[in-house]
């Protein structure tokens, strides 16, 4: 029972951080249709980031938070205008390997100037210390993490809700062409939403820097969380993002300890296997 | 009817004679290269360059005329692969018996996979197949019959043995790898001018359209799917008894099924020649760079470079050199 108790706390927290990272991928495939792979690829640039400015400047990872946001921002409004805006004109053959080139890319390049080692962080308000609550462990990395991962989560729903850039997104999202006769610069609400998915990640890499270790391959396994993620929830909605993010979170938990370790990221693939097998429009789709 | 196809598949006839000459050149080439250089290096190179070009001439069958981006061929080509070695190791069967068994295996994974993964379209499309094949590679890691992580290692003969297709010299391996893409070509020339070829071609255009006119679609890409299967998994099979040594990293890889798509997209997906041109510029490529980079221990260059041209050609010319050959064409 406790050890139940157990995987469904840390499986919650973690799934926080899940729908933050799946949100990014949310929002750039709600306003233009296009699956990011390289989705993946920017959570590693946001976790090096972070991790280069902590050991660097020697300060705590969670500082490090707007550095990372910053940079992925950045990242992703230059993939849409250097990459992606050329290939949305393309065939779905084109869109598709363009943006798995760039995954490929980043990845390589990230091996070739850091090198395929684990690195961490050791030093931060957070790191090593943990709540004992009778047999029930909760670290406080997870804990903070999963707080701020909710908050940004937060603001990045009221952004899409609430603001007149939010507004415009939607605009663009459901239909290109009447949102630029209404005086809506689609081109650069576009980069926008690429800006804030990539925003979104880097927020998730540098908090998931405080208690992770970072490598250039790591991309792959938390884009295909994030895949699985946004498939449950529905792609392109954000609130199945986050309720999504938790199940998966429990999924990946409950399965690690009753099924076996090594047979987590299995469970990932075939949850997502089944979702767009048996519910393709996900579980908030339309 | 079967004449017919014959026919089709050995008639260059409405190629431009330009295409003819250099498919020609290609082929004596070929037959050619291990007078030349007898056990080197660069035969190393040319006998991937043949397996690549097997695996994408498959892969362009549904990727570059159905539009269907599957990335997951690293599977078929494992369970060719794993099917021979096997049998080779536990129960010395030969070759020539595994080999159909191990295509069998893996046409049949596609036919179950293609069925239940053609109700999804474009990107849910590419996503599951990558799923379904990190599935995959994750249990012939954890798989211990199999060797797990450690691979298997096929069993040395002490003479050549064409029985187990243990030859001393690479020549042979040369010779048999150039016997498939031959066949592999021959294939694909009676495909493209088939019903199946006319069909995929137009799923590819307009799906809505195809079904209208009658076309099942579904059928049509399972159809595809499978010989796609089929193309993998003889070269997995050829694969093992190359390279005498496999392991889930090195054929049932998601690097692989990644390459082989970059490869034919480069080449020009979609296009008779464009899987070949597309392996004749990255294997070599990719072997040479990796030759002349990996004392300075800098990994991954051969990725960025064919990542790099593959985001280039996406963006600014989708049908690939070939593409660019074609405009330049039909502009004179």
């Amino acid at each position: 029972m406790e050890m139940f108790i157990s995987a469904v706390v840390s499986g919650l927290l973690m799934g926080m951080l899940f729908a933050l990272v799946a949100l990014g991928l949310a929002i750039i495939f709600g306003v233009m249709n296009i699956v990011n792979f390289a989705h993946g690829e920017f959570l590693m640039i946001g976790m090096y980031a972070a991790f280069l400015t902590a050991t660097g400047l020697s300060i705590d990872p969670l500082l490090t938070l707007p550095v990372s946001a910053g940079l992925c921002f950045v990242l992703g409004v230059c993939s849409y205008y250097a990459l992606v805006k050329y290939l949305l004109k393309g065939p779905m053959l084109a869109q598709l390997l363009g943006t798995f080139g760039l995954m490929i890319f980043l990845r390589y390049l990230a091996m070739a100037i850091f090198g395929p080692d684990y690195k961490t962080v050791e030093h931060g308000v957070l790191i090593g210390k943990s709540i004992n609550w009778g047999p029930i462990v909760i670290s406080y990395s997870k804990l903070g993490t999963a707080v701020i991962s909710v908050l940004a989560f937060i603001i990045i729903f009221w952004i899409m809700n609430k603001t007149r850039l939010g507004m415009a997104l939607k605009a663009t999202a459901l239909d290109v062409e009447a949102a630029s006769y209404m005086g809506i610069d689609t081109e650069k609400m576009r980069g926008i939403a690429w800006g804030l998915g990539g925003a979104s990640v880097g927020i998730a890499g540098a908090l998931l820097m405080n208690f992770y270790y970072v490598f250039p391959t790591i991309g792959m396994l938390f884009v295909m969380i994030a895949f699985a993620v946004v498939a449950l929830g529905g792609f392109g909605s954000i609130k199945g993002a986050f309720i999504a993010g938790l199940l998966m979170g429990l999924i990946i938990d409950l399965g690690g300890t009753y099924v076996g370790p090594q047979h987590k990221f299995a469970l990932i693939y075939l949850t997502y296997f089944l979702v767009i097998v048996f519910r393709p429009q996900g579980l908030f789709g339309w | 009817m079967r004449m017919r196809a014959l026919k089709d598949a050995l008639s260059f006839g409405d190629l431009p004679i330009v295409e003819r000459i250099c498919f020609a050149a290609f082929i004596i080439f070929c037959f050619v290269f291990p007078w030349v250089t007898e056990g080197s290096f660069a035969q190393a190179v040319m006998i991937q360059f043949l397996v690549f070009c097997l695996y994408g001439l498959g892969w362009n069958l549904i990727g570059g005329y159905g539009g269907q981006v599957a990335l997951g061929q690293a599977k078929n080509v494992g369970m060719a692969a794993y099917t021979v070695a096997l049998l080779n190791v536990r129960w010395d069967v030969p070759f020539w018996f595994s080999t159909p068994l191990g295509v069998i295996i893996a046409t049949v994974e596609s036919f179950v996979l293609g069925y239940f993964l053609f109700r999804l379209k474009g990107h849910y499309f590419a996503i599951a197949t990558i799923c379904v094949s990190l599935v995959w590679q994750q249990l012939f890691i954890n798989w211990d019959f199999i060797g797990g992580a450690r691979g298997i290692e096929l069993p040395l003969r002490e003479t050549p043995n064409f029985v187990y297709m243990q030859f001393a010299s690479p020549t042979y391996y040369h010779y048999f790898a150039f016997l498939l893409v031959l066949g592999a070509i021959l294939f694909m020339n009676w495909f493209r001018k088939s019903k199946l070829g006319y069909q995929l071609r137009a799923i590819n255009a307009n799906e809505d359209l195809a079904e209208s006119l009658g076309i099942s679609i579904h059928w049509v890409k399972v159809k595809a799917y499978c010989i796609t299967g089929i193309f993998a998994g003889m070269g997995g099979a050829f694969y093992a008894v190359y390279y005498n040594y496999i392991d889930p990293f090195s054929v049932m890889h998601l690097e692989l099924s990644v390459m082989i798509a970059l490869m034919t997209m480069i080449g020009g997906a979609g296009s008779m020649w464009g899987p070949i041109i597309g392996a004749m510029i990255l294997i070599p490529l990719d072997r040479y760079l990796g030759a002349w980079l990996g004392g300075s221990g800098i990994v991954g260059v051969d990725f960025m470079i064919y990542s790099a041209m593959v985001m280039v050609i996406a963006a600014y010319e989708p049908r690939g050199i070939w593409g660019i050959i074609e405009k330049a064409r039909r502009k004179r």
